[in-house]
Formats: structure tokens, C-alpha cells, sequence
């Protein structure tokens, strides 16, 4: 793993977007490091919805605002000095995702975590930098957390974790 | 198209002919629909006697969408639940999450448990106006709670000779529960309202399906969590709390001194550690009432972690 290669895990939450600011703040005016910013797709439950028509539509009202972050992120980092050609986003959609029906990869939706886990590994990731909003015992324990299952399940990187 | 009248006049005569309502395929309007009224879908018919009412604190709270109903070829009684897309932020403890209902999953469920007399029965078919409406059995039985708060005996003798029984059961309604997760479902609002005891089998029955909210890192969290209340409520009786603990009937210990950590994580008031009121609780039993509690360092991942631990348990009481 090479840890000049790193990895920002964001959903597009005020957390991920001060992960993406601090490795910003951390690589100005150097040039040696490839940044890749990662979005697993989390799409609206499609319980929610009456018909299939609204659900795609709340689907792709929230790929709109989610890659827009990205974009906004990869200007970030940027305009750190970083080659354009370092600066990379990967946007995974869900296997059931209601906008990209037959993507190549696509996550499965179990584990956000694990699927973070293994775009790092096969990417070569040996930084791993997350955000984490402050969640009680109690909130963790009943929706779980994917900043805490990484950093339990991470091997072979270091990870970051971003408060 | 079937003529109302003749219908009723044919299978509920007794019906007063001003009391007849209309003949509805379209049940978006459920409000509107009321006694008298009749539901035709997919070939069948249901005469509406009232609309179905959740009771809670003593209040009777009618819900509009969900309808009590007398299918007319067959005389059985059904529950004709509409389709309402409702979405609520649901209080547990200090936390809140948004909740929806979706008669899609319902519908889904109902397919998954067909003939599992762990879940309540029925099936959906779509109305003419696309409506997922669902025709479920009527559980011939009462609340699971109601039966245990109405049994007459202090805990000590309840703990001993009924409890044994009943948790195996419980254990089984767990297995239910595990069984929707490992299909990928959750139940969604596991609470004592939504937990029946069948007459005549003495079944563990399920119901209401329709409770869904927003994908988590922990999808099941919310229902082992679910759990965990119930089973404060069956291994106390009822559940122990700071009003009823300081009461003159109250049957447990009273010369006890209480830390925050004894309480349920989310339900401050609410005594998860019971073996400090009633010593008997074997510590194998109390440890995972204490996985639901303040103190708790670790949460089960699983339903089936929390049988693990649990399942021993009648035996472990049965031997005293």
C-alpha cells in the first residue's frame, strides 16, 4: 500500500466536506501525493416511495447534489498545487440504484464500510481519510456507525479520522 | 358490474338498505369509506364494519386507513389496510428518527412469511387505482403484554413457573425476527403492540409490517433494540420503572440504590439491570437484559447472537 495514495471516504455531510478540507489544508504546495475522493452510493429507499417514478426522481435529485460535492471537492484539493491528473472522484452507484440500472461496479448496500474497505485495498489506498460526526453509545449501537466499523475493520492503511 | 344491493341482499341481508353504502374499486379516498360500503378487488368483496383503532393509555385512537371487513363469499372476518403514505419522526428516548409506512414492504413481507404462523397472514392486491391494498387474517388472540400483565402472580412466582414457558416462545418470536433479516426485511416497529398471543395454537404472532425508515450501517439495529424492551417486559412482568418501583405493591426489592447505567440506553427511566430488584434473575439472564442498558460496552450485531445468550436461559431458570 502506498501511503502517499490517499482515499476520502464522503457522503456529502458537513463532516466529509471538513475531511476533504483538512487533507486539502495538509497537501498545500505539494505535488507527490494522488488523492481520490469516494462516494458509495446510498440511494433513497425505495419503500418510501408510491411509484418507481418518484423514487427515480428523488434518486436523481440526490446524484445531482451528491456530485456536486464531488466536484466541489476536486476543486479543493486542486487548488492545492496537486496535479490535475492526481486529483481523482469515484462515485460507485448501489446495485439496485434507481438512475444507473447496469453499472459494472456497483455496491451491494450491505456495508458502506466494507465496500470503502475494498475500493481502498484494490486501489492501493495506504491512506484512508473519513469523517465522523459525534454520535452517542446508543445511536451507534442501534444505526451502527461506517467511520467506527473501518477504522475496526481497516487493514494494511492508516486511517484518518476526521471529527 | 355487481349491483351493491344485490350483492348484500345475498350475503348480508341483515343489512338495513339505508345503510348500504357504495360499491368502491378505487380505495384512495379512505377516509370516505365507512360502514356499509363494500370493497371489490380481484373478484372479491368487503362489506367495511368500522374502521380499525389502536389503543394506547386508555385512548382509543381511530386509524382511517385501516379497515375492519366481513368478506361476503366466504363470511370470513378480514382487515382491509389502504394505502396511506404517512411519515413521522418516531421518539426513542432523546432520539429521533423518521419513520414512513409503506405498503410495499408490508405487501412484500406478507409474500416472504405465507403459511409461518410466527408473522400474521394475508395478501395484497392493487385496487383500481393502483392501491397496494393488504387483506390480512383477523389474529384471533390479544396483546402478548396484556396476557402477561394480567396473570395473577407476584413475580417471584411468575419468574419461576410461567416464565420458563413463555421465554421459550419469546426466543421463538426472536427466531421470526432473524428470519426477516436474514431475508433482508426488517419488521421496523417492534414494540409490545405489535406482539400477539394466539389463542388455541398459544402462538407468538407478529404483526404490522409497514414501519420502515432510513438504511443505517446497522440495518437491524433498530429491531434487535426492539427486542431488548420486550424481553425487559417479559422478565419483569411489566417493565420496572421509577414510578412504579417507589409504589407500596411494588413486588421487587425497594432498598435499592440505582445508577444511570441500571436503566435502558435510550429509556432513562426504564430498569434494564432487574437483578437488582429481584435477586433471582440468574446472571446469565441479567447480562443480556444488560446489553439493552446505559452501561452496555457492546450491542448484539445479530438476532442470532442474542439467542445465543438467551435460549439457555429457560432451563437455567427451570433448575432453579
Amino acid at each position: 500500500m502506498n501511503p502517499k495514495k490517499i482515499l476520502i471516504a464522503v457522503d456529502a455531510s458537513d463532516n466529509a466536506a471538513r475531511a476533504v478540507d483538512y487533507v486539502a489544508q495538509l497537501l498545500t504546495d505539494t505535488t507527490t501525493f494522488d488523492v481520490t475522493v469516494l462516494y458509495i452510493e446510498r440511494p433513497p429507499n425505495r419503500d418510501f416511495f408510491p411509484s418507481d417514478a418518484e423514487w427515480i426522481k428523488a434518486g436523481v435529485a440526490q446524484e445531482e447534489h451528491i456530485r456536486a460535492f464531488l466536484e466541489e471537492s476536486r476543486q479543493k484539493l486542486a487548488a492545492t498545487g496537486l496535479p490535475q491528473a492526481s486529483v481523482n472522484v469515484a462515485y460507485i452507484p448501489h446495485c439496485q440504484s434507481p438512475v444507473h440500472q447496469s453499472a459494472e461496479f456497483c455496491s451491494l448496500g450491505t456495508s458502506i464500510a466494507r465496500d470503502i474497505l475494498q475500493f481502498q485495498q484494490s486501489g492501493g489506498f495506504g491512506t484512508l481519510v473519513i469523517g465522523r460526526r459525534g454520535v452517542s453509545r446508543a445511536e451507534e449501537f442501534l444505526f451502527g456507525s461506517v467511520t467506527t466499523k473501518v477504522t475496526h475493520l481497516a487493514k494494511d492503511c492508516t486511517v484518518w479520522v476526521v471529527q | 358490474m355487481t349491483d351493491i344491493y344485490e350483492l348484500l341482499a345475498r350475503h348480508a341481508p341483515e343489512i338495513p338498505r339505508k345503510r348500504i353504502g357504495r360499491l368502491l374499486t378505487d380505495t384512495s379516498e379512505f377516509m370516505n369509506i365507512q360502514y356499509g360500503d363494500v370493497i371489490a378487488l380481484d373478484g372479491r368483496h368487503f362489506l367495511v364494519l368500522r374502521d380499525e383503532k389502536e389503543r394506547s393509555f386508555g385512548v382509543e385512537d381511530p386509524k382511517y386507513w385501516v379497515k375492519r371487513c366481513r368478506e361476503l363469499e366466504t363470511g370470513e372476518r378480514k382487515i382491509l389496510k389502504l394505502v396511506f403514505y404517512e411519515r413521522f419522526p418516531v421518539s426513542l428516548g432523546s432520539m429521533e428518527i423518521e419513520c414512513y409506512r409503506s405498503p410495499r414492504k408490508e405487501a412484500r413481507i406478507l409474500d416472504l412469511v405465507r403459511g409461518d404462523g410466527r408473522f400474521m397472514q394475508g395478501y395484497s392486491r392493487d385496487d383500481d387505482a393502483g392501491n397496494t391494498v393488504r387483506v390480512l387474517d383477523v389474529v384471533q388472540g390479544e396483546l402478548l403484554s396484556l396476557a402477561i400483565d394480567r396473570l395473577e402472580a407476584d413475580h417471584k412466582t411468575y419468574f419461576f413457573e410461567l416464565l420458563p414457558d413463555i421465554l421459550d416462545k419469546f426466543c421463538a418470536a426472536c427466531g421470526a425476527i432473524e428470519f426477516l433479516h436474514l431475508h433482508g426485511e426488517n419488521h421496523g416497529d417492534i414494540r409490545r403492540d405489535h406482539l400477539w398471543l394466539e389463542h388455541g395454537t398459544g402462538n407468538y404472532v407478529w404483526i404490522d409490517f409497514d414501519y420502515t425508515y432510513e438504511f443505517h450501517e446497522s440495518p437491524f439495529g433498530l429491531d434487535i433494540f426492539g427486542l431488548g424492551n420486550l424481553l425487559l417486559f417479559v422478565c419483569g412482568k411489566k417493565f420496572c420503572t421509577t414510578f412504579n418501583m417507589v409504589r407500596p405493591e411494588f413486588d421487587g426489592k425497594n432498598d435499592v440504590t440505582f445508577e444511570a447505567a441500571d436503566f435502558s440506553m435510550l429509556f432513562k427511566n426504564r430498569l434494564a439491570n432487574l437483578r437488582k430488584v429481584y435477586p433471582y434473575v440468574p446472571m446469565a439472564l441479567n447480562n443480556v437484559l444488560m446489553h439493552f442498558s446505559a452501561a452496555t460496552e457492546v450491542f448484539y450485531a445479530t438476532v442470532g447472537e442474542l439467542l445465543e445468550e438467551l435460549q439457555p436461559c429457560a432451563d437455567l431458570i427451570r433448575r432453579g
